[in-house]
């Protein structure tokens, strides 16, 4: 028994030794990329996307497997991310402010502080959209449209309750002094067929998702929920322009366990810069209207603070749950 | 339009993208046969891959993958009870008591045609009805869904089987196990006993897989161990030929690629709706409804030609207007719009070659199924049945639980599988009929999800659920599917008792 013990601490040491020593040739082995939600869908396009230009900037044979784990919103994911082994060799996507707001709700088995921002990819801002045909033309007019007839007005989201989405209208019925009601769709394909279709008034949406829809006229945006307008869509207004200082999007971005050594962050935080930027990458970024916004990992972890704050002010006044 | 498919065709057949449509059909055999392996997953790993390709290779493997993988669902549903794909469910119904018969090869033969006229009708309508039939399901909103699906839920009674106590039990386990997951209205985990992996509900592939997979592999052993090996039940030799009868299953392929093509353009029904609903069709206008579920090639034909129908009609609202039809529509969107074609009406104006092109090879690749899995497919696959049956069993169950693994990489699902697999084993043995517990975990969710959506539209309003012109019609066809039996039983009694 004893001899198993001191092979079992000799097993230890040496490959305590074998993992320090691999930061300087990393990546030594296969990196595994966790997706918190299914094939196909937007995030595990845009992981399976960026992973082959970062095995190819990350040099020495690098190679990146996407893993699916999908599931309750993408909390199983995201724990089997937090507690995975700090050692480089599994990272994984994760959508904010979607991550933040288990947190802030108290449901996760997870902590922000238990992921190593890496960087953020995409940011997607939040649109309120309605029909071409609707008798809204403003902001103002659906929000005194809902004033005369409280919980009467819906709006549609493709997300469930304490999505981003809920949590951007129940923000906007906080600042305008509003009550909309929330119609849940679970799904963005159903949303916009009911937006489309003229059977709900108003819908939420990211921006990109609804890019075409709109030159083509199908749709109109009433606001977009950014602090400026978008390039994409110059002549669409902010909510702040029209009185409300509502913010609110999605973000894709990389994250590591908590621990990673430094040197292997920054590895990984140069590689996703020089892949956003392989011209063949940008070129499908471009043609797909990707919304790309590359942020380095310590203003990730900036940006992922605030959304957390924000959130927990958010949850004390009007809990989602 | 005409102008269009013309300028498109030689691009359709240069021999690079003739390649790429024929790469693609048999990856999606290969891919559908796998379970747990689904199109989506194979097209999602394609996506990437296609950055730098022309459009038309990109989209041509797409095309093929997609009626290709449809059939490949088909093959281990019918020679191994596997579904390979959640639409290939109803396939099983009848495939696979075709197998137990002797005639997989007429059973495969019978989904390989049915599959195929079923995808070229799709495509048709596609190519054909792209901009009217999108009209059509933009009526469809919440309350018109919620008649859907009770509509799916009246046509259950023909899947009852010959007990009805225990069809309708079987029927109400499928409506409990839709209850399982969070409410995604309150955010209310039902029934999930604060198991993370519960939370978005039961897997459908784990369900489908337990249910129909595991039963008959423990069959077997019990068989196996009581008269030891006895394999060569399964001849692959010709046993007739659909063609030959195809006066016969006319009928059955055009009623059931229409119903696949109705439910294909609706968003959020999918693939294994449409294959139960034309199975419940052709089983209630069947002058032989009792033979269904005992070995009617029928089955099988209505199964894969609703399924086949579903393909190419969920792409017509994703490329009018980017709602995907299916999960594999969805995919295939999301693989446009990396080469810079975003849906909407000026794609067909500004990209008129690389669309039509599209269309085309969603037409070519359903030829292509008939020739690759009527000829080479069926006859490797169905070599696995010459396998002793004791060898059998732990094949199938390995491949079952590698495939049910892949879903999500997760260890409970693989728990989950053993549990529903046992529980079937049971309820078969007790003669509980599987089908009607798949319809109530599809159909239940959908019916609450849209009820709840369209109550809050209308304000609380329930007339207003029942007002539109489709709404009415949606309830009509549900009390006639509901009455029907019972008029033709009155009349019945009235003969005999005149007679």
């Amino acid at each position: 028994m004893r001899k198993l013990v001191q092979l079992g601490a000799c097993l230890a040491i040496a490959l305590g030794a074998i993992s320090s020593a691999s930061s300087a040739e990393y990546p030594a082995k296969p990196i595994e990329m966790i997706v918190a939600f299914a094939p196909g869908g937007g995030t595990d396009v845009a992981a399976r996307s960026i992973a082959r230009f970062m095995e190819k900037h990350l040099g020495s044979n690098a190679r990146i497997a996407v893993i699916n784990k999908p599931g309750a919103g993408g909390e199983i994911g995201w724990t089997a991310l937090a507690t995975a082994q700090p050692d480089g060799y599994t990272i994984g996507f994760i959508n904010a402010p979607a991550i933040n707001a288990l947190v802030v709700e108290n449901k996760a088995k997870f902590k922000m502080d238990d992921f190593q921002p890496i960087a953020n990819l995409v940011y997607d801002p939040g649109i309120l959209v309605v029909n071409k045909n609707s008798p809204y033309k403003t902001l103002k007019e659906l929000i005194d449209a809902a004033k005369k007839a409280p919980n009467s007005v819906v709006i549609g989201t493709s997300g469930a309750a304490g999505s981003s989405e809920h949590i951007a209208i129940l923000n906007l019925n906080r600042l305008a002094d509003v009550k909309f009601n929330p119609a849940f769709f679970g799904g963005t394909a159903p949303v916009r067929q009911a937006i489309l279709g003229n059977h709900i008034p108003s819908a939420t949406m990211n921006l990109s998702e609804a890019l075409q829809l709109v030159r083509e006229g199908e749709i109109r945006i009433l606001g977009i929920m950014d602090a400026e307008r978008s390039s994409y869509m110059k002549d669409a207004p902010t909510f702040r322009e029209q009185g409300v200082d509502l913010v609110a999007g999605a973000t894709r971005g990389i994250a590591a366990p908590k621990g990673v050594p430094a040197d292997i962050v920054a590895k990984l935080e140069d590689a996703v810069d020089k892949a956003l930027n392989d011209p063949e990458y940008l070129e499908a970024a471009r043609k797909a209207e990707i919304p790309l916004n590359f942020l380095k990992a310590n203003e990730y972890k900036a940006l992922l603070d605030k959304m957390t704050t924000d959130l927990e002010a958010t949850w004390k006044v009007t809990p989602w749950r | 339009m005409i102008d269009a498919l013309v300028s498109a065709l030689p691009h359709v057949l240069a021999p690079a993208n003739l390649f790429a449509v024929l790469l693609g059909t048999v990856a999606g055999l290969v891919v559908g046969a796998l379970p747990g392996l689904t199109v989506t997953t194979g097209i999602a790993i394609l996506i990437p891959l296609t950055f730098g390709l022309d459009p038309l290779f990109a989209l041509g493997m797409m095309a093929g993958m997609y009626n290709g993988g449809s059939y490949g669902g088909a093959i281990p549903a019918i020679l191994m009870r596997v579904p390979g794909t959640p639409a290939s469910v109803a396939t099983i119904l009848d495939g696979y008591e075709m197998t137990k018969r002797g005639q997989a090869a007429y059973a495969l033969q019978v989904a390989v045609v049915s599959g195929v006229i079923g995808s070229v009708l799709s495509a048709i309508s596609l190519i054909l009805f792209a901009p009217p039939l999108v009209k059509l399901s933009l009526l469809f909103g919440p309350a018109e869904f919620f008649w859907v699906a009770v509509l799916g839920l009246a046509t259950v009674s023909s899947l009852l089987g010959e007990d009805l106590i225990k069809g309708l039990i079987a029927a109400l386990i499928g409506l409990a196990i839709g209850t399982i997951g969070q409410d995604i209205s309150t955010g209310v985990e039902r029934f999930t006993f604060d198991l993370l992996p519960l939370a978005d509900g039961l897997d459908i592939v784990v369900l489908l897989t337990g249910l129909f997979a595991i039963p008959p592999v423990m069959q077997m052993i019990e068989e196996a161990l009581k008269v030891g090996m006895s394999g060569d039940l399964l001849k692959l030799r010709r046993q007739g030929s659909v063609l030959s009868k195809w006066r016969e299953f006319m009928p059955i392929w055009l009623r059931s690629s229409v119903i696949g093509i109705v439910i294909g353009i609706l968003p959020g029904a999918g693939g294994s709706m449409s294959c139960f609903l034309a199975y419940n069709d052709a089983k209630r206008i069947s002058k032989n409804p009792e033979s269904f579920g005992k070995g009617n090639p029928e089955g099988v034909a209505a199964s894969e030609a609703g399924n086949g129908a579903d393909n190419a009609a969920s792409l017509i609202p994703a490329l009018t207007l980017g709602i995907p039809g299916s999960g594999v529509a969805a995919v295939i969107l999301g693989g446009l719009l990396v080469h810079g074609l975003r849906p909407g009406p000026q794609l067909f104006r500004d990209h008129p070659d690389v669309i039509y092109g599209f269309m085309l090879q969603m037409l070519l690749s359903a030829f292509l199924l008939a020739l690759v899995g009527g000829l080479a497919a069926t006859r490797i696959f169905g070599q696995a049945l010459r396998l002793p049956r004791i060898m059998l069993a732990p094949i199938i169950m390995l491949f079952v639980a590698v495939g049910v693994y892949a879903v999500n990489n997760s260890m409970f699902d693989l728990y989950m599988l053993l549990g529903i697999g046992l529980v079937a084993y049971v309820l078969e043995k007790l003669d509980y009929p599987s089908a009607p517990i798949v319809l109530g975990v599809i159909l239940g969710p959908l019916a609450e999800s849209q009820l709840r959506l369209a109550l809050t539209i209308s304000g609380g309003n329930a007339v207003a659920i029942a007002s539109s012109p489709i709404s009415m019609i949606l309830i009509a066809l549900t009390l006639f599917v509901l009455v029907a039996p019972l008029w033709r039983a009155w009349q019945d009694s009235r003969k005999a008792a005149t007679a």
